[in-house]
């Protein structure tokens, strides 16, 4: 008993109860993170865990992630677009709409960290375009619209025959679809090269320092677009099998499946393939004998590293190449969301890799600009060390917990399926009515 | 052109951290942030040294250094290519200077410094007593501060406050480009080191490292270039540079300091009233 209207549908015509009790736990969340950020505004970063040696965090870290993260949607609903294909269509809006958000949570996770957000304005008045900041400051904007042009353009038609004010005006006309169906091809042709270079820049915000550590490599750029598709690809799974299960929004079972392998390609491109190249040439000069080489090549340093290479790699990688497994959809759904969560650890790694250690170590050290229980005991330190506050965790769960809302409302708002579109044996499991 | 530089004299600092304190006092700079630190190479802790007792069958290979650090001024400064809002840029004279106006606190310039140069102010700057000391404006919560070579003193044509203040005459100032200044002359004749060189910053520091040079007896608070003679110290003469250092001694001339002017670590000769 889906809303239907013409031939599109909303995958929340009205929230029963368990929607209004997750809008609540949303605005709840969204309420203390302002709260949270309030109080971090009156007492300065000091509120957070980061101090001179270790000078980003958990913002910057969640920043990476949502940049990231914002790929999978965008790309998997312009490449068949591109190519003329209808391959995927039951994803693409969904896909859309999670882009949006997350460029939204990625661009609004910077505000806390800066420590002086009333003088961002400065990026207009005095941009310095050697600064990779201001690079990315532009090219998140951009993506960010490229979404919203995009989501609307895929939608119009059907909002205009909903009668939805969302439509601003649009008509939905034989001509205006002629004429929608060129827009989507360029606007698919537009936002690939555009995803590409949002996530390459990204990348060199860290590739380009010769200050920290392991960022600057050459491999950081291409490792982040790779980081993208999996941890994109991810979380789109993991929204749609959420959305099929509590909304109307339906998924293709067979789509599903073929995303799924499609994500198991990605990591092992990414976790086993692109790792390796970064180890392997450092592991072979570093050490002499055979074994030595191949255990530093094989074994890493940190607990996030494992997180990242078995839990969000190597697991998932498994649960989607054993042909008994991979069709299941509670698979499909686990593995996207190690893969997430493999991928949130990466970007943890590589903040650690750069801040950890000190160029210059030597006593007493770098004066960490307030006392941190937890380093030392006085101001001075010799290496990072980094344990987000209760603050800063507040703050990023209410971004995170508006990207969750404007998904939801993108889900109740937006025609988000057409259904003449959607084969007739699709689903999976009996679907009941909110 | 000028190029400022600095050339520190590891064989001739004693590690008295008087460097790291004037420029604490001179700069304002807050509670429990330094711009410069005085860094014992050598063993775990500070003012120990690395290797073993000569006696009891000990290797003997005591060895330690001191190596005062602050921003380099490189010349090649990946903290003025990042900053997004050039706040951070590198003065005509080659001082890398931040306009904490334009400042937005996002602390990019951080983590580009391979230095750990830079500080935070992470909360509303403490400083003792209240009303501040020396002669810079405090700045502001959230935005990032480091040092300046004193520009503001070297406006005015005097050394930074913590090469008048180095009591081994360790520390020596002046101007790359001018080949026959003290410090372009000590590059030339001495063994000297950029910190992490391998990093292509090209910093404007240099640090003299196996002979000792003479250092350049500070006997006035005047730059070099300011001073009639050109560094006779430098060839060994012992010509007195200036007249000014005759009245070395007088009244302090600080007059936002909240300290009386007696207990001022150093007494600023001639030129009274010129460092506001
Ligand atoms: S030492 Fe650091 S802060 Fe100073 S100029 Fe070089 S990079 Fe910039
Ligand atoms: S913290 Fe200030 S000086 Fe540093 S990069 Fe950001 S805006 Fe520039
Ligand atoms: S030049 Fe001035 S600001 Fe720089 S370390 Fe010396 S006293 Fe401090």
């Amino acid at each position: 008993m889906a809303a239907k209207t013409g031939s599109s549908r909303v995958a929340i015509p009205s929230f029963g109860g368990k929607g209004k009790l997750w809008i609540g736990l949303l605005v709840a969340l969204m309420a203390a993170g302002i709260a949270a950020w309030g109080y971090q505004l009156t007492t300065g970063l000091i509120a957070t865990g980061m101090r001179n040696v270790f000078s980003w965090g958990l913002y910057i870290m969640m920043f990476v992630l949502f940049v990231g993260l914002s790929a999978g949607g965008l790309i998997i609903s312009s490449a068949p677009k591109f190519f003329h294909s209808h391959r995927y269509e039951g994803f693409a809006r969904l896909g859309v709409l999670v882009s949006l958000a997350c460029i939204i949570v990625a661009g609004l996770l910077i505000l806390p960290d800066i420590g002086r957000p009333g003088r961002i304005y400065q990026f207009f008045t005095s941009p310095d375009f050697r600064s990779p900041m201001v690079w990315d400051f532009g090219i998140v904007l951009l993506y960010g619209l490229l979404n919203l042009w995009y989501l609307w353009l895929l939608t119009r038609r059907d909002l205009a025959a909903r009668g939805s004010a969302l439509a601003l005006g649009f008509k939905d006309t034989e001509a205006g679809r002629e004429r929608d169906r060129t827009l989507m091809f360029w606007t698919a042709a537009v936002a690939l090269p555009t995803a590409v270079a949002l996530h390459s820049v990204t990348g060199w915000i860290f590739a380009t320092q010769v200050g920290r550590g392991d960022w600057f490599s050459p491999l950081v750029a291409p490792v982040f677009i790779a980081k993208a598709l999996v941890s994109g690809l991810g979380l789109l799974l993991v929204v749609s099998v959420l959305a099929d299960r509590y909304t109307n929004f339906e998924v293709d079972r067979e789509e599903l499946t073929s995303l799924g392998k499609i994500l198991g390609i990605f990591l092992a491109f990414h976790v086993v393939y692109l790792l390796a190249a970064e180890r392997l040439p450092h592991a072979w000069a570093d050490h002499f004998e055979f074994w030595a080489i191949m255990s530093n090549f094989l074994i890493g340093d940190s607990v996030y590293f494992w997180l990242w290479t078995v839990v969000g790699g190597a697991v998932p990688l498994a649960m989607l190449a054993l042909p008994p497994l991979r069709k299941r959809v509670s698979v499909i759904f686990t593995a996207s969301v190690l893969a997430v969560v493999g991928t949130m650890f990466e970007g943890i790694r590589l903040v650690f890799t750069g801040y950890e250690v000190a160029n210059i170590d030597s006593a007493p050290g770098i004066s960490l600009g307030g006392e941190y229980t937890g380093i030392t005991t006085d101001i001075w330190a010799t290496a990072g060390a980094y344990t987000p506050t209760l603050v800063e965790i507040a703050v990023t769960l209410g971004i995170i917990a508006f990207g969750a809302f404007i998904v939801t409302l993108g889900l109740k708002y937006v025609p988000i399926q057409r259904v003449d579109a959607e084969p007739s044996y699709a689903t999976d499991g009996g679907k009941q009515d909110q | 052109m000028t190029k400022h530089g600095l050339v520190i004299d590891q064989e001739r600092c004693i590690g008295c951290q008087a460097c790291a304190v004037s420029c604490k006092q001179e700069n304002n700079v807050p509670m429990g942030q330094f711009w410069n630190r005085v860094l014992t190479e050598g063993g775990e802790k500070m003012d120990t040294p690395s290797g073993g007792y000569p006696e009891d069958g000990g290797s003997g290979s005591l060895d330690m250094q001191y190596q005062p650090t602050a921003c380099q001024h490189c010349e090649n400064a990946p903290c003025v290519k990042v900053c997004p809002v050039n706040a951070t840029y590198t003065r005509d004279d080659g001082i890398v200077e931040i306009d904490y106006d334009k400042c937005i606190g996002c602390r990019y310039c951080m983590a580009a410094c391979p230095y750990n140069a830079r500080v935070f102010n992470w909360d509303e700057p403490e400083h003792m007593p209240e009303e501040g000391t020396g002669d810079v404006e405090a700045r502001p919560q959230g935005v990032v501060e480091k040092c300046t070579f004193c520009s503001h003193r070297v406006d005015e044509g005097l050394d930074p406050a913590c090469v008048v203040n180095c009591p081994a005459d360790a520390r020596i100032f002046g101007d790359l480009d001018d080949e026959s200044s003290t410090v372009s002359k000590y590059i030339d004749k001495y063994e000297t080191d950029q910190l992490l060189e391998d990093r292509g910053t090209d910093p404007n520091t240099y640090y003299i490292s196996g002979e000792m040079s003479p250092g350049r007896p500070q006997t006035s608070d005047k730059m070099e270039s300011e001073l009639d003679d050109v560094s006779p110290w430098s060839d060994g003469d012992d010509d007195v540079p200036s007249k000014e250092a005759d009245s070395a001694g007088g009244e302090s001339s600080g007059s936002s300091h909240s300290v009386e002017g007696g207990e001022i670590p150093y007494a600023t000769p001639a030129k009274s009233g010129g460092d506001d």
